[in-house]
């Protein structure tokens, strides 16, 4: 079964208005079982807004959404995905354990159940010392990382992000970018991931897909198979032939066919 | 050494006000019906304390139980109007009528509409006036809720009365505080006030009218100054209840 299929999706905001925007334009996207799927363009391609819709956070125009098997209106109220943003999003007022629990609390779990899982999730994330703080007084990559774990919490099939590293400096980002792939490989989870760094799409990424804006639409869909993912797999040819190739691509010019 | 720098100044700058006052009265020979010495009003404040402190509890808790009443109805309108539009439309003209009306000179008309040994018409008063800042304050913080929790909680498939109470109110709490902290001071005002126009004669605004109507003006002070501690008492309690009610704020006053 396939995580997401994304069926001749169009989105159009403000139909029938001056101001009227075609987001996405007949957009058919397929994300495999745990696989890595990362979704890249300039600003204004309509990434985002593709992954708001597998989010059901905003209906499409036409086509058809499904997560996991199911319409994305009931994946989302079953909680079959986690979502993070740019932003952490963190409740301020909650502590890390309490921001963890929260949507473990939302499906009911009982307290020592929700204790347990959001433990466990904050071990992940190399946060266990950091239960009591208050998100205030965390660093922005810590942040980030208590929102992945509260994103992770009810152990979804499916995990969705958007721009999740963009505002954390460069080391703090590699630093998470290998935490990630390790959580993602641990728990199995498939993922689309919103980004417009070319390297960071590819280092993560089992498939870069390539979209335009104006409308919206994917122009490319590349693979990524490096030989690890690592240090080794960041200086590997591999990995500097697929960037090139995901930038040609993002320039619209032919890509070279791959023997 | 940085409390201390931070506490100095402003005792320093009292007692020299106060000196200065002393001075003024004793060497300007200021008649003591128009202004007395601080000194005299202090001897007065010590001979008095029973009646400033049983006067004070009075007071305090008329204003007490409509701080608290303001409050609570306060907070409960802004929630629902937050909740549905119209009613927030219709709400928030009443609430400045409501405001604008000088709610003290209700005091007569609702001492005519209880017994004259209720305490009810100063509480009421009280309730009133802190209504306003409480409310009008919830209700902006009930508004301004980030978009990024208000996706979270819409993935969550969170129910409204969910969303209202695990991240609206919480969020909300640093607003209903600044309300709070004009409320706390204007209750007390209130509660004093509301007495001058008669009613139980058992308060702080009762004894100073009374000491004043004996020409006792030094023990009118010193009824005065019971109720600038009191009205002192609330808000720093109010600050702390604050400061207890929002641990994630590492600073007091942001």
């Amino acid at each position: 079964m396939s995580a997401v299929v994304v069926d001749k999706v169009t989105k159009v905001f403000h139909p029938g208005r001056t101001d009227e925007v075609v987001a996405l334009s007949d957009v058919d996207l397929t994300v495999g079982d745990g696989e890595f799927v990362s979704l890249i363009g300039p600003s204004g391609c309509g990434k985002s807004t593709l992954l708001r819709l597998i989010a059901d956070l905003i209906p499409p125009t036409t086509g058809t959404v499904t997560v996991v098997g199911k319409s994305a209106g009931t994946a989302r109220k079953e909680q079959a995905y986690g979502i993070a943003f740019q932003q952490s999003g963190l409740f301020e007022w909650r502590t890390v354990l309490k921001n963890v629990e929260l949507p473990l609390e939302l499906r009911g779990l009982s307290r020592a159940e929700r204790r347990t899982k959001a433990d466990q999730m904050l071990a992940l994330v190399g946060l266990s010392d950091f239960a009591g703080h208050y998100p205030a007084q965390l660093s922005g990559g810590m942040q980030q990382r208590v929102a992945i774990a509260r994103a992770l919490a009810v152990q979804p099939p499916l995990l969705l992000m958007d721009e999740p590293f963009g505002a954390l400096d460069e080391m703090t980002r590699e630093r998470l970018q290998a935490e990630l792939l390790a959580i993602c490989a641990q728990t199995g989870t498939s993922t689309v991931f919103v980004t417009h760094s070319i390297s960071e799409a590819v280092f993560l990424s089992d498939r870069v897909v390539v979209m335009s804006p104006r409308p919206g639409r994917i122009t490319a869909s590349i693979a990524v198979d490096l030989p690890s993912r690592d240090d080794a797999g960041r200086q590997s040819p591999t990995y500097f032939d697929r960037i090139t190739e995901v930038r040609q691509a993002l320039r619209g010019t032919p890509v070279k066919s791959t023997p | 050494m940085r409390w201390a720098r931070a506490i100095l100044p402003p005792v320093v700058f009292g007692l020299v006000a106060i000196a200065a006052w002393q001075l003024t009265v004793t060497a300007g020979r200021i008649a003591p019906f128009i202004l007395p010495a601080p000194s005299a009003i202090w001897d007065e404040l010590v001979e008095q304390r029973r009646n400033v402190w049983e006067a004070a509890l009075a007071s305090g808790e008329n204003a007490l139980i409509g701080l608290v009443g303001g409050t609570v109805v306060g907070v409960l309108a802004a929630l629902a109007a937050s909740r549905f539009r119209p009613l927030a439309e219709v709400s928030i003209p009443f609430a400045a009528v409501l405001n604008a009306l000088p709610i003290i000179a209700l005091a007569p008309l609702l001492n005519n509409m209880f017994e004259s040994t209720s305490s009810i018409p100063r509480r009421l008063v009280a309730g009133i006036i802190v209504f306003f800042p409480v409310f009008i304050n919830t209700l902006r913080g009930l508004r301004e809720v980030n978009p990024i929790h208000q996706e979270l909680m819409h993935t969550y498939a969170a129910s409204g009365w969910t969303f209202a109470v695990k991240v609206r109110l919480p969020g909300a709490l640093p607003h209903v505080f600044t309300g709070l902290r004009q409320a706390s001071s204007l209750a007390v005002i209130a509660a004093v006030v509301a007495e001058y126009f008669g009613g139980l004669q058992n308060g702080l605004g009762s004894r100073i009218t009374s000491a004043a109507s004996f020409t006792a003006y030094p023990r009118a002070w010193a009824f005065v100054v019971g109720a600038c501690l009191l009205g002192l008492a609330f808000y720093l309690t109010t600050l702390l209840v604050e400061r207890l009610a929002m641990p994630w704020r590492t600073r007091l006053i942001a």
